[in-house]
């Protein structure tokens, strides 16, 4: 059957119309290689035919689409076709034999498929592919028109593949901008990090982690180094299951890391020692640095890819180098923290523990800080203390705000003891030193106020110094041990004195004249007692009671007793003499001096106490002084077992005293 | 290298994955396997707990977008719940949240599943 020349163009333009809905239609290179080629075919009357696409980058055409033929592998086009080619790009050729630039596997492929067409696919300059038509069906020879139809079908294929191209290249840079957003992310994130994480392994965990994921690494860990050990510490590790290997800091890529200042890209024709100890190829290294000095590293394994491993390149060690930056700026400001809070929390446990009142201030004078002990001397809340200025929580004591105006005024360290504190209580007596606060530059930010709550020290003290000597308070003050005040069996030395006649001497004498000799004597006798540590127990009239071993026991007791008493005879002759030339009448006394064990401790009613000794003891020792003569010492029997090698006595008749049935043994100290 | 593992678990309709470990190049692949042999058998909802898979890598998101355009073709859907912020944040910025649902939790992903 004739087919007339306008069913001939109403096949073609069906042909084009089927065309359009392919290009419309198809959402897949693929899809559009493969239906155009069909139509094209069809159109025609072809059999055979092939869609190569070309590209650029790899130099090769691979198959888009084929019909009547395998596709088969990639081919790399030679370079003469390339640019032969080019001549024909709006239009065809039409192969009579095979040209001379199309060799190769190529050339195989042409003849293959019985290419008789050949139709460039080109934009502008750029070749996309070519499509190849074989001969048509029976031999039959192509017709201007059916070449005309095949151009108009390929510049169609050319604008589809262009605008696919164009999608596609879209498509990568959205991925490839979605990743840059991924990496500046997580740079931003570990930017945040830098403020809000403080725990250096968090840190270091979590900077490994988003390293890995955003570098596509397989593996990774963090190696830290510390000056004092030659070996990397691996602070964290991701992914590895393998025990992590001993890694010396004296590696050569450490060593050529630290020398460039720069981290490392590690591919398999680099061979050196760390590819081998972590049985790894690929490995991408950079060091955490922070002001200038090496923290440690970071190793990442294997960037991964949809195809197997591949080699880490110069941006994948940038954007590893950014990361290990911020990551070593965050440990070290990590660190910094932990460093200052560790210090902290040292002075605090140091100011909490102390019994010294911490007070600070601010340059303004307002209390910013108060110790526990502080508060306990204030006998006030914190809340109540801190925020306040110095001058109102200090309002009745003129004496402290005197000092700390000075110490503000003058910079200087200002101290004071024995000040009464009324702030607390007319009772309260403290110690105060006022000292500047400065910063690293030398500048006062403030002062720092120490107290010290001596009211019970003050206490003892008034307590005792009229009893004993300043060495024994301080030492009872230095030792709570000693001082046992609560009532004791113990062992003491005892010592009396009474004077000889006084009672008809003061008859003789005005009132106040008894009170004022009476004073200098004691006062005379009584430096004496504290000379030797003795513990002035009574004054009851003219008579002294001295105990020897309580409040606070010694091995030389008796010694410091018949000493005292001896010192007290030799200093009465030299009173006496002043009183001779005063025309005053002598005075002589005796002394008794006894040991043994006596009851000791605070003994009286809640309004009078006094500490004190009781017992036989104390009596036989009043009993010596009352047998004792003028100027005569008498000691009993255990006095004189004591410190009779040290004294020279005489023995006397044993004598009677009352409350005792049989006779005591008396000794008379030559003086 | 730490193992990469899964618990594949029906509910319903509904296919729930729990993984554990790198969603990397391995992780994904496996997914993807068990995906795929759910699909076969006709079922075409799927859920990922990633709870104990705290990072993840681009070829591991690749994956998961294979993934969801072959489940796409099916009319099937792919959800997560239980991930960490860094993967969430990763998810978001690859585009694939738009194509697939983030739960904030399993009850809450089954009930948008069904």
């Amino acid at each position: 059957m004739e087919i007339s020349g306008s069913d001939q163009l109403e096949y073609y333009l069906s042909s084009l119309n089927e065309l359009g809905e392919i290009l419309i239609e198809a959402d897949k290179v693929e899809q559009i290689g493969t239906g155009v080629l069909r139509l094209t075919l069809g159109t025609i009357m072809a059999s055979k035919g092939v869609i190569f696409l070309y590209k650029k980058d790899k130099e090769e055409l691979s198959f888009l689409a084929s019909q009547g033929i395998d596709k088969a592998e990639p081919i790399s086009p030679p370079k003469k076709f390339v640019e032969n080619i080019k001549k024909y790009r709006y239009g065809h050729v039409v192969l009579e034999n095979t040209p001379k630039w199309i060799t190769g596997k190529l050339k195989k492929q042409i003849v293959e498929s019985k290419t008789r067409v050949i139709l460039p696919l080109f934009h502008q300059n750029h070749m996309l592919g070519v499509m190849c038509v074989s001969k048509k069906f029976m031999g039959e020879e192509y017709s201007s028109t059916d070449v005309k139809i095949l151009e108009i079908i390929a510049h169609h294929l050319t604008k589809a593949l262009y605008n696919y191209e164009l999608i596609q290249d879209v498509e990568d840079k959205k991925t490839e901008i979605n990743l840059k957003l991924l990496e500046l992310e997580t740079l931003f994130d570990i930017s945040v990090a830098i403020s809000s994480v403080l725990d250096t392994e968090e840190l270091g965990e979590d900077v490994l982690w988003r390293a890995v994921g955003i570098l596509n690494a397989s593996k990774g860990m963090m190696l830290l180094q510390k000056e004092t050990n030659p070996i990397l510490e691996p602070s964290a590790t991701f992914n590895w299951d393998e025990k992590t290997p001993l890694l010396s800091k004296k590696l050569e890529v450490f060593k050529k890391i630290e020398e460039n200042n720069a981290g490392v890209v590690l591919t398999p024709e680099n061979k050196v020692h760390l590819q081998k100890k972590l049985n790894e190829k690929h490995l991408v290294v950079a060091p955490l640095k922070a002001k200038n000095k090496t923290q440690g590293y970071m190793v990442l394994c294997n960037k991964e890819t949809r195809h197997g491993i591949e080699a880490f390149n110069q941006l994948d060690l940038d954007l590893l180098t950014a990361l290990c930056n911020q990551a070593a700026v965050a440990m070290d400001n990590a660190k910094l923290f932990k460093d200052i809070t560790e210090a902290k929390q040292f002075n605090e446990s140091i100011l909490g523990s102390i019994a010294t009142g911490v007070i600070t201030l601010d340059p303004i004078g307002e209390i910013d800080s108060i110790n526990l002990a502080g508060t306990t001397i204030m006998k006030m809340e914190e809340e109540n203390i801190v925020g306040n200025h110095y001058m109102y929580l200090f309002e009745k004591d003129e004496e402290i705000l005197e000092l700390i105006s000075s110490a503000e005024i003058e910079n200087k360290i200002r101290s004071e003891i024995n000040i009464p504190f009324f702030t607390v209580s007319k009772e309260t007596v403290i110690n105060m030193s006022v000292a500047p606060r400065l910063d690293p530059e030398g500048n006062t930010q403030g002062l720092v106020i120490a107290l010290e709550d001596i009211t019970d020290v003050s206490k003892v003290k008034n307590t005792f110094k009229r009893y004993v000597s300043k060495q024994v308070v301080d030492e009872l003050l230095d030792d709570d041990a000693k001082l046992n005040l609560g009532g004791e069996k113990r062992e003491v030395t005892i010592l009396f004195t009474d004077i000889r006649g006084f009672t008809s001497m003061s008859e003789k004498m005005k009132p106040e004249r008894v009170v004022s000799t009476l004073n200098e004597y004691f006062s005379q006798m009584i430096d004496i007692v504290f000379k030797y540590n003795g513990t002035l127990d009574k004054i009851i009239g003219d008579e002294l009671m001295i105990v020897y071993g309580a409040p606070i026991a010694a091995e030389n007791d008796t010694e410091r007793a018949v000493i005292t008493a001896v010192e007290m005879q030799d200093q009465i002759k030299i009173l006496n003499k002043e009183r001779k030339k005063r025309k005053e009448a002598p005075i002589q006394f005796g002394v008794g001096i006894n040991r043994g064990l006596v009851v000791s401790g605070n003994i009286g009613s809640r309004d009078m106490m006094d500490y004190t000794v009781i017992g036989d003891t104390v009596n036989l020792g009043a009993r010596l002084c009352s047998a004792a003569g003028p100027g005569e010492i008498l000691v009993s029997d255990s006095v004189w077992e004591v410190t009779k090698e040290n004294f020279s006595y005489n023995p006397l008749d044993p004598i009677n005293v009352k409350g005792k049935k049989d006779k005591i043994s008396v000794y008379q100290i030559q003086t | 290298m730490a193992d990469f593992s899964l618990e594949v678990k029906d509910e319903g309709d509904v296919v729930v994955i729990e993984t554990n470990g790198y969603l990397n190049n391995v992780g994904g692949e496996k997914i993807s396997q068990a995906c795929y042999e759910k699909m076969e058998n006709g079922k075409i909802l799927f859920l990922l707990d990633l709870e104990n898979s705290k990072v993840v890598n681009s070829i591991g998101v690749s994956i998961l977008i294979e993934i969801i355009e072959k489940l796409q073709d099916v009319d099937g859907r792919l959800g997560y719940y239980n991930l960490a912020p860094i993967v969430e944040k990763t998810f978001n910025i690859m585009g694939l949240t738009k194509y697939s649902t983030v739960f904030s939790s399993k009850s809450e992903a089954l009930e948008g599943m069904s």
